[in-house]
């Protein structure tokens, strides 16, 4: 209250009263989440034995980029690989099923394809702890269970109902006499689909892969669930297998792995952070 | 949400228009299913069969992950006179409330400063959404690290405090709280996002009029913020509902439900059913139980959606 109406007066100095509660939260939010970012890069920087010093020091003394060296194992790298697949796998499988299927629901709207929709909307909603034990349980004894093209699919099936509400968002701000116009012309569906839609939605295609992107690479569940063997799990799964199995001083390592497997979302986030953050306001339901 | 409210502006406008004569759209639309099948089957295979598969395994008995005979209701029967129910649900209950009474003001404040500010507002979004760009497994880990009782900062501040170390992963209570609390922050970037986009809709002049009127902050918080989030406020709890209630991956690598089910929530108790204790038609039982929740949320959610478009 004292603040505004010092405000209302139009100082110079009411104006910078009036940000201090703002600088205030900010300050406290950065207190809040900064420092066990911090920590962990300030681990990943020490020398074994001085990552289990007590009292724990914040700056480490010497640098050491030891641990960097040390993560790359041919396991991790195997991990690294597979989430990379994973990843790009899905962006590719996700938008070939997803775009034709928005297009189509857009433009020819019908009560049989709104109910098709809202389905795909209400089953992409189920908890996905429940579907991943019942085709856990189902696929375990089948050659299906460890294969790069069933974790695509079960991932692109996961990001299915996001990615077609965010293109049809796109598509319905194409004006339709563009279309119309593309089909007296002797364009046939198809054609309209992949020479006028697709090139016009492109940024919104751009948003929804790199969504896809981070949220397969972040996944661990899926990597824990239906990767059964060690060279098919993910990268998150390596980040926790530090912690489950590791012995001796072992922080090092492990907080150097968990920075560079946040790098490539850090690098897709500071590159494109509009398109960034379009992606994740699509609604993101599935963490 | 300000694609969403895009989308409805531009159905207004543009009523659905008859696009082709009656006697060529019957054989148009058999085409035009072909676009929506390969998609269509995706789910067939990942979500449909799946659920069906949970029903009949929990009603029949599994040894592993064998079917054997048909049990009737029985898993459901020792499901609900299993006294651990009682504790997952409230569990579950305690986590979820928990954490969006932390994660929706922190969300909707940091999302109120974000759009007040002039300077620095690149750097300023970053650091409020950092949490949640790390995955869950990173954030999960990273706070496990960080409250090391012997090696971490967290027990470094207690002790200087005269707490002791901040073994909280070993006290039932402790172990709640914390993964609560983690999972909060972790998850308030989502509502900060979602209430971004409906603070840019909320016409700037209405503010002005109301500073002209001579109210302070609280007050066009109170009168003007509030009553245009009131939408908006419920989606967010929803998704964020739907989101704890499915938390798995931040409870599993920080506590795996214990000390003693101390975190086992429902979602959890799926996982140790199946990965733990080998029980398979019991574990269905909970799943059905955790979707029978997650489909009223998801009515909830889509109803709200409608009202939201229209």
């Amino acid at each position: 209250m004292t603040t505004s109406t010092t405000a209302r007066r139009g100082s110079r100095w009411g104006t910078i009263l009036r940000g201090v509660p703002r600088w205030l939260f900010i300050v406290v939010s950065a207190l809040v989440v900064l420092p066990p970012v911090a920590w962990i890069l300030s681990t990943s920087l020490k020398l074994p034995a001085d990552t289990i010093q007590f009292p724990p020091k914040w700056i480490p003394d010497p640098f050491s980029l030891a641990n960097y060296s040390g993560i790359f194992t041919p396991t991790n790298i195997r991990f690294f690989l597979n989430s990379l697949v994973y990843s790009c796998g899905s962006i590719v499988l996700a938008l070939a099923i997803c775009i034709p299927a928005a297009y189509v629901a857009t433009r020819y709207r019908s009560r049989r394809m709104e109910t098709v929709m809202t389905g795909i909307l209400v089953l992409s909603m189920v908890p996905a702890i429940v579907v991943f034990i019942a085709l856990y349980s189902m696929f375990v004894k089948t050659a299906l269970i460890n294969t790069y093209p069933f974790l695509i699919v079960v991932y692109a099936a996961i990001i299915c109902g996001q990615t077609i509400l965010f293109i049809r968002n796109f598509i319905e701000n194409i004006p339709l006499e563009i279309e119309e116009a593309a089909a007296i012309d002797g364009c046939s569906r198809p054609q309209i689909l992949w020479r006028i839609v697709l090139p016009l939605i492109r940024p919104g295609i751009a948003a929804i892969a790199i969504f896809i992107f981070v949220f397969v690479w972040n996944d661990y569940l899926v990597g824990t669930v239906l990767a059964t063997t060690q060279d098919m799990k993910t990268v998150q799964n390596g980040i926790v297998q530090y912690l489950q199995t590791g012995y001796g001083a072992f922080w090092g390592l492990f907080a150097a792995f968990v920075t560079v497997a946040f790098i490539p979302v850090l690098a897709l986030f500071s590159l494109f952070q509009r398109w960034f953050i379009a992606g994740l306001t699509s609604g993101g339901v599935k963490g | 949400m300000s694609t969403t409210s895009l989308s409805s502006r531009s159905s207004v406008q543009q009523p659905p228009r008859p696009r082709e004569p009656a006697g060529r759209r019957r054989r148009r639309d058999r085409t035009l299913w072909l676009y929506v099948t390969p998609v269509c089957v995706v789910f067939l295979f990942v979500f449909v069969g799946p659920l069906f598969y949970t029903a009949w395994t929990a009603l029949h008995e599994t040894t592993y992950y064998q079917i054997g005979k048909f049990s009737g209701l029985d898993s459901f029967a020792s499901l609900f006179s299993d006294p651990n129910l009682a504790n997952s649900i409230g569990i579950t209950v305690v986590f979820s409330l928990g954490a969006i009474v932390i994660a929706l003001p922190a969300g909707l404040l940091s999302a109120i400063v974000l759009n007040n500010l002039h300077r620095f507002k690149r750097t300023v979004r970053s650091l409020f959404l950092l949490p949640w760009l790390l995955s869950q497994a990173t954030a999960g880990t990273m706070w496990v690290w960080f409250l090391n009782p012997n090696y971490g900062p967290g027990s470094a501040i207690t002790e200087a405090l005269g707490f002791g170390p901040s073994d909280v992963f070993s006290t039932t209570g402790g172990a709640l709280v914390a993964v609560t609390l983690i999972t909060a922050w972790w998850s308030y970037p989502q509502a900060m996002l979602l209430f971004l986009g409906a603070l840019q809709t909320v016409p700037k002049e209405l503010y002005e009029s109301l500073r002209v009127d001579g109210g302070g902050i609280w007050r066009s918080f109170v009168n003007v913020t509030l009553p245009y989030l009131r939408n908006t406020i419920v989606s967010v709890v929803v998704v964020l509902l739907m989101l704890y209630v499915q938390m798995v991956t931040i409870i599993l690598v920080t506590t795996r439900g214990g000390p003693l089910r101390a975190t086992e929530t429902l979602s959890m108790r799926v996982f140790n059913q199946v990965f733990q204790q080998y029980n398979l038609s019991g574990a269905s039982a909970t799943a059905i139980l955790l979707f029978a929740i997650n489909v009223v949320l998801t009515l909830i959610a889509l109803r709200f959606r409608r009202r939201e478009t229209l």
